[in-house]
């Protein structure tokens, strides 16, 4: 069944329990904390777009445009689709590509198979994923730290010193 | 490839708390490769780990995460056997310019290690770089470990119980002479037996 609430305070999507408010079609849309649901029984083939948050806990094959909004693939959906969101959290099983403005969160109950392309991406351990995975490189800053080794820094104090087995004059492979 | 033929650690740095964690030698030199192709294309094995991710996600321009782990243990739990994974890795002759094994091999059979290194030759480009870490024998040996990149290439190791796989332990000599079809540009072993390979396509 297709329902609208406002979210909890957390914004969490747990599924069932957001089921308080009976869709209004026709009313107008566009609250940034309302949401639609499409419920487990529910199985949609197309195109969904509009001006408001989404969350599927049912079955949706097809193309998803919301792209100031939020898209959310709950434990229980199952969705075939490509979407285009400013965010996109997936729990559930997906197959497909997104494409979001701003960050893609994939739990650790997620399935994903497809291509994201986003600004942001965090990952939850335990998530199966076969990915191609695109990030806005024009937000990306490499952090120091991980860039260069500092040499100059290098002290010999480590106990954790580790023994080179072999090579040292190889060439970078370009 | 220069040398990097001193440790990376900041006098400053400090430890976090996990003491399973250590300062590795070969990803720098990994790093330094991907960062010379920023228009690569790197396969990650898994198992998926979101400091990984993020990592690699900004040093090429596609990163592929394939988690053979977990359809490894999937695989394992229905009985099956482990070749069935090989499916997953369906990618194009020379996809690739780096491939990224943490420690698969060590939860593989010699026959499915010396299949995935098959399928590695297959996927890299020429000169392609492969990485591959060997546990050491004091390694828990029924389930896996993500390796998760922090500060200044600390790797921190952390226990996936989730991903109940056996471990193998294979001396050095045996791990070399099976990616033999690769050539060995540098290598290193810790105090705690693990080792570091970083190898490179014909």
């Amino acid at each position: 069944m297709l329902k609208k609430r406002k979210d909890t305070e957390d914004g969490n999507a747990s599924g069932s329990s957001f089921a308080e408010n009976s869709y209004a079609p026709g009313s107008k849309s566009g609250s940034a904390d309302e949401k639609t649901i499409i419920g487990e029984q529910i199985s949609i083939e197309g195109t969904i777009c509009g001006k408001e948050n989404l969350l599927i806990e049912g079955s949706m094959k097809g193309k998803i445009e919301l792209e100031e909004h939020q898209v959310i693939v709950g434990s229980k959906g199952k969705v075939e689709a490509e979407i285009h969101a400013k965010d996109v959290t997936i729990s559930g099983r997906m197959t497909g590509n997104i494409q979001a403005l701003g960050k893609v969160e994939i739990t650790r109950a997620a399935e994903f198979n497809g291509e994201v392309k986003a600004r942001r991406i965090s990952v939850e351990d335990g998530a199966y994923i076969k990915a191609v995975i695109e990030l806005d490189r024009d937000d990306q800053k490499k952090p120091s730290s991980v860039g260069k080794p500092d040499l100059q820094v290098a002290s010999s104090g480590s106990n954790q010193e580790p023994i080179a087995l072999s090579g040292g004059g190889a060439d970078k492979g370009k | 490839m220069p040398r990097h033929a001193e440790p990376l650690r900041s006098p400053f740095h400090r430890d976090p708390p996990d003491a399973k964690a250590y300062t590795s030698r070969i990803l720098p030199l990994f790093v330094e490769y991907l960062d010379d192709h920023p228009q690569g294309k790197l396969l990650d094995v898994g198992p998926v780990c979101g400091e990984n991710i993020r990592f690699f996600a900004s040093r090429v321009a596609k990163l592929y995460v394939c988690d053979l782990f977990q359809r490894l243990c999937q695989e394992t739990r229905q009985g099956r056997s482990a070749s069935h994974i090989w499916r997953d890795l369906n990618y194009p002759v020379g996809s690739f310019e780096a491939v990224q094994l943490w420690d698969l091999g060590d939860h593989l059979e010699d026959r499915d290690f010396t299949r995935l290194v098959e399928l590695c030759v297959l996927m890299l480009k020429p000169k392609g770089m492969l990485m591959l870490i060997a546990m050491g024998e004091q390694a828990d040996s029924t389930f896996s470990s993500s390796l998760a990149i922090g500060e200044a290439f600390r790797l921190h190791v952390r226990a996936q119980p989730d991903l109940d796989l056996p471990r193998h332990h294979r001396h050095n000599r045996e791990l070399i002479a099976m990616l033999s079809p690769f050539k060995l540009i540098k290598s290193f072993i810790y105090r705690s037996g693990l080792r570091e390979f970083l190898f490179q396509h014909p």
